[in-house]
């Protein structure tokens, strides 16, 4: 039997958060609350900071002397999440399930390849430094000769990270002895038979290199040996946290997330993705019931040069709408640049702040939904589907410190509605949504504490939401 | 070909905005029994998800379906598009309804052997023929082939 108390830290990229949890049936609850700026030379100090608040001792106990209160848990984005590069074969097959389990696993993918690597897409690889290389490619017993292609392009060059090989069975031990004595884990096929996707053992993989290699940065291992505890990457657990939702709750099922930051947008659905009708028919992959997808170029701060020219169009338009100038926006993005810690000044900037926002939103959900195309057959009117379908998608979480900081819910319900104009596709997006605010901002915390107790996490979870009323103010 | 029980793979669908599916299972069904490793890709499948499914499981063979008229507009340029998809020599079969009206059979085949089908067959063929078709013309194919990377 655990502690009924477990102590959850969040090292973000910003800041180290982090709180006590009762976890008393029926009525989990937070004890204690503590937050300071993560110390980015070496986490240990603002991790000890706030785990000796939590303790109730004075802030600058060392590390080596805290005794915790309770046990330990914790999580981490810092260098700014697990980067991964996915290569894979067909980019609609195996490439698209590689780029689904990396993201799934809490990653972000920094560059994929599909079909063979030439010299120039290996020289990319090494300019990037992933953390963890994704390697995958054929059906078992299917394609074999561009996965060896991969691996001899791979053991040649400057990378020396882990791999992980998730391609043909059948060339796995071989691809295994090529790329040897690097660091290789091979695990079963992520696409064994066409439409067939296996997506777990990739995920666990990627979490077990996590802790062993990633971790092992910036005195994280210390913490780890120190609180006989383990570290996982902060997006698992919210990916946990979102699978647990409508397991315990389901009348919570049909829900989505947005985690909207300064350097990522991300996006969890749980929501089944396909219902198969007579007249829908499922073009590409099956997408997993829980889905997460990162955008490395949304964001209100890092990414806002790249969110610019992402969302160009959006941005236009919704300028045009409060009457802000594109010069306004470019002098406030390159403010940002100059000063990342600046907080918005006067209405002006606080109004482009919004509508960054609303085009992350937009994007990000654009991105993660599916769409339909409809076509007309001598059998008559027929959809095609492809992505995931989140039209009974009932309720939305807005979380990360923009989104969780709504007083009402016009920023995500005008982001939302625009998917419904898109063009020639019909954006499978949530029909009927109701909006929610992260308000206490505890789902990073509360990721970690789903292996101890996923009841209470998600009662913590839902009692913490704060529903949002549709008002037209910008938030 | 490479896969654990030395079945040759085949990927089997209806090209196009067909719906036709009854037919699909049937042929799934027989070449299954006749001992070959059927992907089936349905119906409504396009171009470019046939070849996409003959790379990731390095089929020896496309076998496309057409029941509703449309085939020639469906087919146009799939052979180009194998051999700029680096699928030189897969052996491509069309059958089915593959024409509108009283069509002579012969003059079908023709055309569509002209886009570089290898072998085409009327809505009657016995199955049983197609297999033995096909079982000598892969056995063929990889003969032509050169040897798998090492």
């Amino acid at each position: 039997m655990t502690s009924p108390n477990v102590i959850s830290i969040d090292i973000g990229s910003t800041f180290t958060k982090g709180a006590v949890f009762a976890l008393d049936a029926p009525h989990p609850s937070v004890l204690r609350r503590a937050a300071c700026p993560t110390t980015t030379d070496d986490l240990r100090r603002g991790f000890s900071q706030v785990l000796a608040a939590l303790c109730g001792l004075p802030t600058e106990t060392p590390w080596q002397e805290i005794r915790p209160v309770a046990p330990v848990r914790f999580c981490s984005s810092a260098k700014g999440g697990l980067g991964i590069v996915a290569i894979g074969l067909v980019p609609d097959l195996t490439l698209q399930l590689a780029r689904l389990a990396a993201m799934s696993a809490g990653g972000k993918i920094v560059k994929s390849f599909a079909y063979a690597l030439t010299a120039s897409d290996v020289a990319e690889l090494e300019r990037v430094r992933p953390d963890i290389v994704l390697f995958c490619g054929g059906t078992d017993g299917g394609n074999t000769a561009y996965v060896m292609q991969n691996a001899a392009r791979l053991a040649a060059s400057r990378f020396e990270g882990p791999i992980i090989y998730a391609g043909n069975r059948v060339a796995a031990d071989r691809v295994a002895d090529i790329l040897r004595p690097r660091p290789v884990a091979v695990v079963p096929n992520l696409m064994p038979e066409i439409n067939v996707v296996n997506l777990e053992p990739v995920r666990e993989k990627i979490r077990e290199i996590f802790l062993k290699v990633i971790v092992a940065g910036k005195g994280l291992s210390e913490i780890v040996q120190r609180f006989q505890t383990e570290a996982r990457p902060t997006p698992l657990g919210v990916y946990e946290l979102m699978e647990a939702i409508p397991r315990i709750r389901p009348d919570w099922d049909d829900v989505c997330a947005i985690d909207l930051g300064g350097a990522t947008t991300d996006f969890y659905s749980n929501t089944e993705s396909f219902l198969e009708t007579d007249s829908v028919v499922l073009k590409g992959i099956r997408e997993p019931r829980l889905k997460r997808t990162v955008e490395g170029d949304l964001g209100l701060r890092v990414s806002a040069p790249a969110l610019l020219d992402s969302a160009a169009d959006y941005l236009a338009a919704a300028l045009k709408r409060v009457g802000l100038s594109e010069a306004a926006l470019r002098e406030y993005v390159a403010r940002l640049m100059r000063d990342p810690g600046h907080v918005p000044d006067g209405p002006h900037e606080k109004t482009l702040d919004a509508l960054m926002a609303e085009a992350c939103v937009y994007l990000a959900a654009r991105r993660h939904a599916g769409s339909f195309r409809e076509t007309y057959t001598p059998q008559g009117r027929v959809y095609l589907q492809t992505g995931k379908d989140l039209r009974r998608v009932r309720r939305v979480i807005g979380s990360g410190g923009y989104l969780s900081t709504c007083e009402d819910s016009g920023l995500m319900a005008r982001a939302f509605r625009q998917l419904k104009v898109a063009g020639p596709e019909i954006v499978l997006a949530p029909e009927h949504p109701v909006f929610y605010a992260d308000a206490a901002g505890l789902f990073p915390l509360l990721g970690n504490l789903v292996a101890v107790s996923p009841e209470a996490a998600v009662t913590l979870a839902l009692d913490s939401l704060k529903p949002l009323e549709l008002q037209e103010s910008p938030c | 070909m490479e896969n654990p029980t030395q079945k040759p793979t085949i990927i089997l669908g209806v090209i196009g905005a067909d719906c036709h599916s009854v037919g699909n299972k049937i042929l799934e069904m027989f070449f299954t029994n006749e001992g070959f490793k059927v992907v089936n890709l349905g119906v409504m499948v396009s171009q470019s998800e046939f070849i996409d499914a003959a790379i990731e499981t390095d089929a020896g063979a496309i076998l496309v379906s057409s029941l509703y008229g449309h085939a020639e507009i469906d087919c146009q340029g799939f052979r180009e598009r194998c051999v700029e998809k680096g699928l030189d020599s897969i052996l491509l079969y069309l059958g089915g309804n593959l024409a509108v009206g009283k069509t002579p059979f012969d003059v079908v085949e023709k055309k569509f052997k002209a886009m570089g089908f290898d072998r085409v067959f009327p809505p009657d063929v016995d199955l049983k023929e197609v297999a033995v078709l096909l079982r000598k013309d892969l056995a063929e194919r990889s003969q032509l082939q050169p040897a798998p990377c090492p």
